[in-house]
């Protein structure tokens, strides 16, 4: 089984944001870190590659910076790397990185490629479903299950309220990956050791311009929220009081 | 039942060789690694027929990134980045040079400014920096030069053989809260290498081991250590100009407690804010974090801080001993460096650049020990010769009785001093003798249940939520976080102490002087009483380890030295971007 999973790096979760001076982005001078639902696929896709042998191949869209998540990435198990690398893959709108991704792949094979299921910083939850789009094959998202079948794969989706959905897709095949379909492993200092040598092909935005076309999305300007928290006590006898608060949920909060 | 975090027993352990390994990724380390790699460039250069490897030398880093857990002002003395990179200002992140210092002595209600500034707080030619970034940076160049940091992993237990060192374990991961290997369990390492360098760091967990274990320290001469507590703001442009220094004394602080606050301009419109307090008071109930925001709420900061915001938190301790409390730097097979080691000038308030120093002369003495073969007690000797040699000794060894004056207060302080700035470093008799800080803390029962001099540092701080935060508040901005289900990192031998005997002879300290509220005393249901006269309540402990933020205040201040500062699973603790 040949898998490509697609990495993305985002701000830590934790990491103090600042708008740059145009408003359209934030300073960068910040810690990054693999977004989740990735981490979460490339898990997968090892433990995939460890039941039915084959290949994990990584890539990432981004700036120097994002080759922290191949190198984790390969520290962890996985076989290769791809860096797309260049400062204009950040603030791409989701169309063109995959057509970047897309293009990327010119030259491959893969059974499956796995993404997360939704990016922590824009959140699109496009990117991997344009890829398969751009690459005629099937997809599936909010995958919480994968079990290899003589076909294809047998999946599990996470629908809401607790509902799930089943179902066979053959390959090749595009999946996004929920959050917590698994345990994430940790990193070993000889996995650490061993991912130095282990090839990460570069690629920039030069050899993959031809393929994209214009950002149909731009971020013009981003806006802090003004903080409108409001504190209002009611006073009365707890029936007076559950009058109130029914009537401020009903006509002012608007709730039901 | 508190499960405390502890190597796992009766697991099969990967190890590795290694060369050096650095344990602690600060200046102190990363200097010590690109040292080690210039060195070994240039005899491979020398001797192409014979060349050394920097494959095995490995720096243990606890953070999950460089530079993450580092906390300073900060002010960076260039002397020592001058010999390890010549130029480095054209490329390092520097905020901006120092033109302008002044001192300040603040009482409740007003500010005298210091006529002239005091030599040793003359800064010109330092450069305001984030540590943060500054060490993010100098990690850079060390994976440029082909070293491994391996970030995430921290060095849990020395591995010992009788007085020799032989390398360190690192953490466990993948343990749950009572100690079980989860799914995911990964064994620590033993890293087995020809020598160790300790760089981690005020009060560093693997440097009390040995500390511990060979009596490294003098007990005449114990080091004694502050918390330094700071805050980042953003402020209205053209109150506080980039490299403008100020340092202040007096409130919140009485003339018996030992502290100082500085003011760093980074930009027009971004400032360090901080607050030193010397971990040697007498009163239980003294709140280190309280006394920086009481500090805060003088009229004279107000004027700087007023619509400004407050954008990150952070705390760190910081060794004030200088030269005669320096513990053995060196025995077989190991080396300490940085704040393990107590570098620290604690007149000038720097001890980065003689982290950075200290960092070069180990990885010299290492790079020795490498080609002869021997890192024994005797070849590393030579680490010791070369700090004496160096200029290091010539900035602490006058400065030696600094700190150690001001112990009965700031004004004889201010005295003897003065004294020593005359007489070259001497008093007028033998060098002062230093004990630990705890010691002086005095039973609740001896101090005035109100102290309307100390009302504005004793017990926890409210905070405004603009001006002045309380603890929680601060905490959330250190952006620190941990795996919650793993035991308890605060390691405490005797609980017991700390739900009785503390609480009657102390009053639990630990709540106060803690910068990010691990401890909390938790009224514990009723328990029954043998004479069955009903029931009575008790306070128990709890530690609320995921806000930890690593300083090692617990570990250095416990009245009855029973906590001890461990690390907790890698990759846990605070985020101290642009800090």
């Amino acid at each position: 089984m040949k898998i490509l999973v697609c990495l993305k790096q985002v701000p830590q979760k934790d990491a103090p944001l600042k708008l740059n001076e145009s408003g359209t982005w934030i300073r960068d001078d910040i810690s990054y870190e693999v977004n989740e639902p990735d981490a979460y696929a490339l898990e997968e896709a090892l433990r995939q590659k460890e039941k039915h042998g084959g290949e994990v191949v990584v890539i990432t869209a981004g700036p120097t910076r994002a080759q922290q998540v191949l190198r984790e990435a390969l520290a962890k198990g996985a076989d290769r790397a791809i860096h797309l690398e260049d400062d204009g893959f950040v603030g791409m709108d989701a169309v063109n990185t995959a057509r970047a991704l897309a293009a990327a792949l010119e030259g491959e094979s893969f059974d499956m490629i796995f993404t997360g299921l939704q990016s922590d910083d824009y959140g699109f939850a496009q990117t991997g479903v344009l890829l398969a789009e751009l690459l005629h094959w099937p997809h599936a998202t909010i995958i919480i299950g994968i079990e290899k079948t003589e076909s294809g794969v047998r999946l599990k989706r996470e629908l809401e309220a607790g509902h799930y959905q089943m179902l066979d897709m053959p390959l090749p095949c595009v999946l996004t990956i929920q959050s917590g379909i698994n345990k994430l492993r940790y990193a070993t200092l000889i996995g650490i050791k061993q991912a130095k040598n282990k090839p990460v092909k570069r690629l920039t935005l030069a050899d993959v311009q031809g393929k994209l076309g214009k950002n149909l999305q731009v971020v013009e300007r981003l806006y802090v929220p003004v903080k409108q928290k409001k504190t209002e006590m009611l006073e009365g006898t707890s029936v007076e009081l559950a009058k109130k608060l029914v009537e401020k949920l009903r006509n002012e909060v608007r709730v039901f | 039942m508190i499960h405390f975090r502890k190597s796992l027993e009766g697991v099969d352990r990967p190890q590795m060789e290694a060369d050096v390994v650095i344990v602690g990724g600060g200046p102190a380390g990363m200097a010590c690694a690109l040292r080690l790699a210039q060195l070994i460039d240039a005899h491979n250069a020398a001797h192409p027929d014979a060349p050394m490897s920097k494959e095995n030398i490995y720096v243990l880093e606890k953070a999950r990134e460089a530079g993450q857990h580092c906390l300073s002002g900060a002010l960076l003395d260039p002397r020592s980045m001058n010999e390890l990179l010549p130029g480095f200002e054209k490329e390092a992140p520097l905020d901006g040079q120092v033109h302008k210092e002044s001192v300040y002595l603040l009482t409740r209600a007003g500010q005298h400014k210091f006529p002239i500034t005091p030599p040793p707080m003359r800064d010109h030619g330092n450069y305001v920096i984030s540590i943060n970034k500054f060490v993010k940076w100098m990690a850079q160049k060390v994976e440029e030069v082909g070293i491994t940091i391996f970030t995430g992993f921290a060095g849990t237990d020395v591995l010992l053989d009788g007085e020799r060192v032989l390398g360190v374990r690192t953490d466990d991961k993948g343990v749950d809260k009572n100690g079980q290997p989860k799914s995911n369990f990964e064994a620590g390492y033993d890293l087995h290498s020809k020598v160790t360098i300790f760089s981690e760091g005020a009060r560093g967990s693997c440097t009390q081991q040995i500390a511990q274990k060979f009596q490294l320290e003098n007990p005449e001469h114990a080091q004694v250590y502050g918390v330094g507590i700071k805050e980042l703001w953003e402020i209205p442009a053209g109150r506080i100009a980039p490299g403008e220094v100020l340092y202040t004394l007096g409130y919140p602080l009485t003339t018996k407690e030992f502290g100082g606050a500085w003011i760093y301009g980074i930009s027009s419109t971004e400032i360090s804010v901080g607050f030193v307090m010397g971990l040697d008071y007498a009163d239980p109930r003294t709140d280190p974090h309280h006394a920086f925001q009481s500090f805060k709420e003088h009229a004279f900061l107000r004027g700087i801080l007023a619509d400004g915001k407050m954008i990150r938190y952070g705390a760190k301790s910081l060794p004030y001993g200088g030269w005669n409390c320096l513990p053995q730097l060196y025995g077989h097979g190991w080396m300490l460096a940085g704040d393990s080691a107590g570098f620290l000038n604690s007149q000038r308030l720097k001890g980065i650049h003689l982290a950075i120093k200290s960092g070069m002369l180990a990885a010299e003495t290492a790079f020795d020990a490498l080609r002869s073969g021997d890192a024994s007690t005797t070849q590393l000797a030579a680490y010791k010769t070369r700090v004496d040699a160096s200029w290091m000794r010539e900035e602490l060894y006058p400065v030696r009785n600094f700190h150690q004056a001001f112990e009965h207060g700031l004004l004889p302080g201010m005295v003897k001093a003065g004294i020593q700035q005359v007489l070259g470093g001497a008093n007028l008799g033998p060098d002062f003798k230093c004990s630990p800080g705890y010691k002086n803390m005095q039973h609740l029962g001896t101090c005035s249940v109100s102290d309307d001099a100390r009302a504005q540092f004793l017990g926890p701080a409210k905070g405004d939520g603009k001006l002045t935060f309380d603890k929680l508040t601060d905490v959330y901005h250190a952006g620190t976080r941990h795996e919650d289900d793993q035991p308890t990192h605060l390691v405490i031998a005797d609980l017991d102490i700390c739900n009785r005997r503390c609480t009657q002879e102390f009053g639990n300290p630990c709540q106060h002087f803690c910068p990010a509220s691990v401890y909390e005393m938790v009224e514990e249901e009723m328990v029954e009483t043998s004479e069955g006269s009903g029931s009575t309540q008790q306070k128990e402990l709890h530690i609320h380890f995921a806000n930890c933020v690593h300083c090692k205040t617990c570990d250095i201040m416990d009245p009855y030295q029973i906590i001890h500062w461990t690390p907790p699973e890698g990759g846990g603790g605070p985020n101290y971007d642009g800090m």
